[in-house]
């Protein structure tokens, strides 16, 4: 392992699976988490909502303690859609197949990162295939803070603009299609390797309308007083634009050395509300759109030579995927996955989303918070057996 | 009204469905092959499209045609007026869910064939399970499938509600319309829709 040892706590909290607390620089024991029963008022309801109710994506439940209007604490229960991947023993191009399928909507972050732990496992020069990974995962965080935008705007009823983010959406996905062979970089990944034609990718015209729409929705004061001043939550174990809304100068393409940037500036605010988050994920559009315009200029689209030189060995990776840190360690045997562990970034951010929701918010900022921190419950509840 | 004006100036963006762009995967396969799927999608040198992944390591080659759905039984006339959806997560991985949101983007507007989505399966006349079989979600289906009026279909979309997928177990119910795809692209889906309520020969 290059670039982490098991040890004690060193360096910003990333998260917690159900093995490890990890850590910018080290893999802990668990430390037991403290999940204490809400008792409610007896002027108080609890108003449950989901798992399967419109509104919602995934299949996720609020347990909501309210008086009526504002909410004084809330539970998440996201174990509903919980998976058992049966992963351990499977040979490494057979769990790539897996992987893939942990977070359809972030596959490229998670197969990156999941090979960059095993290259680094099997130690494999993988430098040759960087820059074209970048370009990958800045086009997967494109897609999702648009996304992420969209969702805002529908919780805003803010018809219009969702349907023209949507169409955004859809024109990437489009791009990466026309790229990949495939609308969610399925098969795209290999060890040392992205399958694509990247002449294909052309991002002009998506800078212009995204910023378009970007300042037609700052112009409006409706949507300006929805996501101004609510979810407000500001926590040192935070990540990803969440922890960068509130000030944190958190952001792997800059502390981790997994995936290389070439002079990344980070985006911060201060006040660390739903605006705040909006204002982050926007400008990071941007400036993925930049960021991959200049490595489409430097590349080539031939394949890396690849040598391996083992085929056992440990491994660990850690990438800014759009939500925040995504992490993989790999325990390789013989080339089969003898252990597995991942910690997703909607594992912080779940725990944001509570603080900032119970924070002076009523029932209706509800779906501005969910919204804003961009959770996905599919990475989340998963179990490698 | 700004946002009215804006929306007017953008134009409309819609495609007509036979101008569909193109993708290969999914699409239908052709050809044989001797790989050792690992989601025995192929059996003596055959697709078996129900259980395909779609991942590429096969020496089958995609046709580009995204006609991949299966219609299990007659659907009823009334359909035809309005058809809502109740869209239920058994076990995704987020990519069928985001396909079944995008076929109400711009360039599909699936309303325009008086397809809508339902808050509630009190108000669908079909039900949309995506992902594989999970506990925790079992009786949540069941009790809105119990909860929707009559007449009443289910829609199974994915590979993984279908054959279980790569990843886990199907759901254990009988589908009236199978959509096929890892996940089903957003052409494949309308598609499916029109063609089991008889809009499309």
């Amino acid at each position: 392992m290059k670039y982490y040892k098991f040890g004690n706590k060193n360096g910003r909290y990333i998260g917690s699976n159900n093995k490890y607390d990890v850590y910018e620089n080290t893999i802990a024991s668990k430390i037991p988490e403290n999940n204490a029963i809400i008792e409610k008022k007896p002027y108080e309801i609890y108003f449950n909502y989901g798992p399967s109710a419109g509104g919602l994506r995934e299949s996720v439940n609020f347990s909501i303690v309210t008086p009526g209007e504002t909410i004084r604490d809330i539970t998440v229960n996201s174990h509903y859609k919980r998976r058992k991947i049966k992963i351990i023993n499977d040979d490494i191009n057979n769990a790539l197949l897996k992987i893939e399928r942990i977070n359809g909507f972030h596959t490229a972050s998670n197969t990156v990162c999941f090979l960059l732990a095993i290259e680094d496992a099997l130690d494999i020069d993988n430098t040759g295939s960087n820059d074209k990974r970048i370009i990958e995962i800045e086009l997967e965080r494109i897609r999702s803070n648009i996304d992420v935008i969209k969702g805002l705007c529908e919780s805003a009823g803010f018809s219009v603009p969702e349907k023209q983010l949507l169409y955004l959406r859809e024109k990437i996905t489009r791009i990466i299609s026309d790229t990949f062979n495939h609308r969610y970089f399925f098969s795209a990944n290999q060890i040392n390797n992205v399958c694509g034609n990247f002449n294909k990718i052309r991002l002009n015209g998506i800078y212009d309308e995204f910023y378009e729409i970007y300042n037609s929705l700052l112009e409006s004061k409706i949507f300006m007083d929805r996501i101004q001043e609510n979810g407000i939550v500001n926590d040192i174990n935070s990540s990803g634009p969440a922890a960068r809304a509130s000030g944190y100068k958190y952001d792997a393409r800059i502390d981790s050395e997994s995936l290389t940037y070439d002079n990344y500036n980070i985006y911060t605010m201060e006040e660390g509300d739903t605006f705040s988050r909006f204002m982050v994920r926007s400008n990071e559009v941007l400036a993925s759109i930049n960021i991959i315009n200049k490595l489409l200029r430097e590349i080539g689209n031939g394949k890396n030579n690849t040598e391996i030189k083992n085929n056992s060995g440990e491994g660990t990776a850690r990438i800014e995927s759009p939500q925040g840190d995504i992490f993989y360690y790999v325990n390789i045997e013989d080339n089969k996955i003898k252990d597995l562990s991942m910690v997703s970034p909607s594992y912080l951010n779940i725990e944001l989303f509570k603080k900032a929701v119970k924070n002076n918010n009523i029932l209706t900022d509800f779906f501005f918070v969910w919204e804003s921190f961009g959770i996905w419950v599919s990475e989340l509840e998963v179990d490698f057996i | 009204m700004m946002w009215f004006f804006k929306g007017i100036k953008k134009r409309i963006k819609t495609e007509n469905l036979n101008d569909k762009y193109k993708i290969e995967y999914p699409s239908a396969l052709e050809g044989k092959s001797d790989y050792n799927c690992p989601t025995d999608a192929i059996e003596d040198q055959k697709w078996i499209k129900e259980k395909c992944i779609f991942c590429e390591r096969c020496d089958l080659k995609p046709t580009h045609n995204q006609d991949l759905y299966n219609i299990n039984r007659n659907i009823p006339a009334i359909f035809k007026k309005s058809f809502y959806l109740y869209p239920i997560d058994s076990g995704t991985c987020g990519a069928c869910n985001t396909e079944f949101d995008t076929i109400f983007s711009p360039q599909y507007d699936t309303n325009r064939f008086k397809i809508f989505l339902s808050n509630t399966p009190r108000h669908a006349d079909a039900l949309v399970i995506m992902g594989v079989y999970t506990e925790g979600m079992e009786k949540i289906i069941e009790n809105a499938y119990d909860a929707m009026p009559e007449p009443k279909l289910l829609i199974g979309l994915g590979a993984c509600s279908i054959s279980g997928g790569i990843i886990g177990k199907k759901i254990g119910k009988k589908f009236d319309i199978e959509i096929l795809g890892c996940p089903p692209s957003p052409y494949t889906v309308i598609n499916a829709i029109l063609k089991a309520r008889g809009d499309v020969k």
